[in-house]
């Protein structure tokens, strides 16, 4: 419960918040409770025909399109409903498959919502076709330049060279070795982002139902002090042990290279489910 | 590999804040029409969002500064792409653009 107007609240004219989409008759057991983007209001599953929207209500004076222009100036609060949004699909994923809906997708009426899921029911069935029994995995590799160096230096005689006159030399003539080391190093990085980037994806593509590169991130975004060299989201099922041993032998064959690979998920399918949903 | 190898790979953290922004703003099924906001403004609002974001202190402060990685604005200088798919929005949503609403109070 929001410990502030909670009296006032009550007048609001409530509508539906809609996360996501899945079969009704998947009979999921989940917990919501306290997830909701409202914590006021539980989390609950809206059959229509086959299908079932995850919603929870909301007020629409917070939801409410000129409003939220304004709430989207609160850092807190939208962290806060995007995190909820996650939250709440995350607990439908761990039971159930799921099509994930963008963030603040919301109807004014529960009438408006069970229309929604009857007229638009054979695109939605699609999209729920397309990856029910599977999630998203998301996959980051990074490259850390000091082992990359180490282990390119007994194969690569021109950093091999660097290293070893950088390292004799008088303090200025080794700056400037220095610097040459780096720049070929940068140039070495760039070429394997794009060699082993394609190498990376295909492997894991022909483990997966599907598949695609993602934006790679700046260190400030991963979190890593090393560089992304890859970035990628899978569709993956009943294959999620082939996909993760694919993901264990480029680890293991990378590692001399000072690639570190990352997993991340399993995430409902944002990447997988079609972008735009129009009437059918 | 084994589930246990396989750990190593996961961060064992919630995720974080910049993958979900990814996901949750850019993808996942957006309905046209019916829907209290429609399907232009939701565009708009993830835009704003990231307009906003990306302009914004506390955004820092809370973690979000994932616009860095953001190739709407990380190519150029400033946020010019960002601001152009916001002005393009905007005109198609027939409000008046940003620029124009700049140029109007100038």
């Amino acid at each position: 419960m929001s410990s502030e107007g909670g009296a006032a609240r009550s007048a609001d004219v409530l509508g539906w918040y809609l996360y996501g989409v899945v079969a009704a008759d998947a009979s999921p057991n989940f917990e919501t409770a306290g997830l909701a983007v409202d914590p006021a209001h539980d989390v609950e599953l809206l059959a229509e025909g086959p299908l079932a929207g995850v919603a929870s209500r909301v007020s629409l004076e917070e939801f409410d399109e000129a409003a939220l222009t304004e709430r989207i100036g609160d850092a807190v609060w939208l962290e806060q409903k995007i995190r909820a949004h996650e939250q709440v699909l995350e607990r439908t994923l761990s039971a159930v498959s799921v099509v994930p809906c963008r963030f603040c997708t919301v109807y004014r009426s529960e009438s408006e919502l069970r229309r929604f899921l009857s007229e638009r029911r054979e695109p939605l069935q699609a999209a729920l076709g397309r990856v029910t029994g599977r999630v998203e995995l998301g996959v980051k590799a990074f490259v850390d330049r000091e082992r990359f160096v180490a282990g390119q230096a007994p194969r690569n005689e021109e950093i091999r060279e660097l290293r070893e006159r950088s390292a004799s030399l008088a303090e200025g003539r080794a700056y400037l070795e220095r610097r040459r080391l780096e720049q070929l190093v940068s140039s070495e990085v760039e070429r394997l982002r794009t060699t082993a980037g394609n190498d990376i994806h295909a492997r894991l593509l022909a483990r997966a139902g599907d598949g695609m590169p993602l934006t790679l991130q700046a260190p400030e975004v991963s979190g890593r002090e090393q560089e992304m060299i890859f970035h990628g989201a899978y569709l993956v099922g009943e294959d999620e042990r082939k996909f993760e041993a694919a993901l264990g032998s480029l680890a293991a064959e990378y590692r001399d290279a000072g690639v570190e690979f990352e997993l991340t998920g399993p995430w409902p399918p944002y990447n997988f489910v079609p972008e735009e949903l129009r009437a059918s | 590999m084994s589930s246990r190898e396989l750990e190593s790979y996961r961060s064992g953290q919630p995720a974080q804040l910049a993958d979900v922004l990814e996901r949750v703003l850019d993808k996942g099924i957006v309905i046209a029409g019916d829907i209290q906001i429609n399907l232009l403004d939701i565009e708009l609002l993830t835009v704003k969002i990231r307009l906003l974001i990306a302009s914004a202190d506390k955004a820092r402060e809370m973690g979000i500064d994932w616009w860095q990685g953001d190739p709407f604005l990380s190519r150029g200088n400033g946020h010019g792409e960002l601001e152009e798919r916001l002005r393009k929005l905007e005109e198609k949503a027939g409000l008046p653009t940003t620029r124009q609403r700049e140029r109007s109070g100038e």
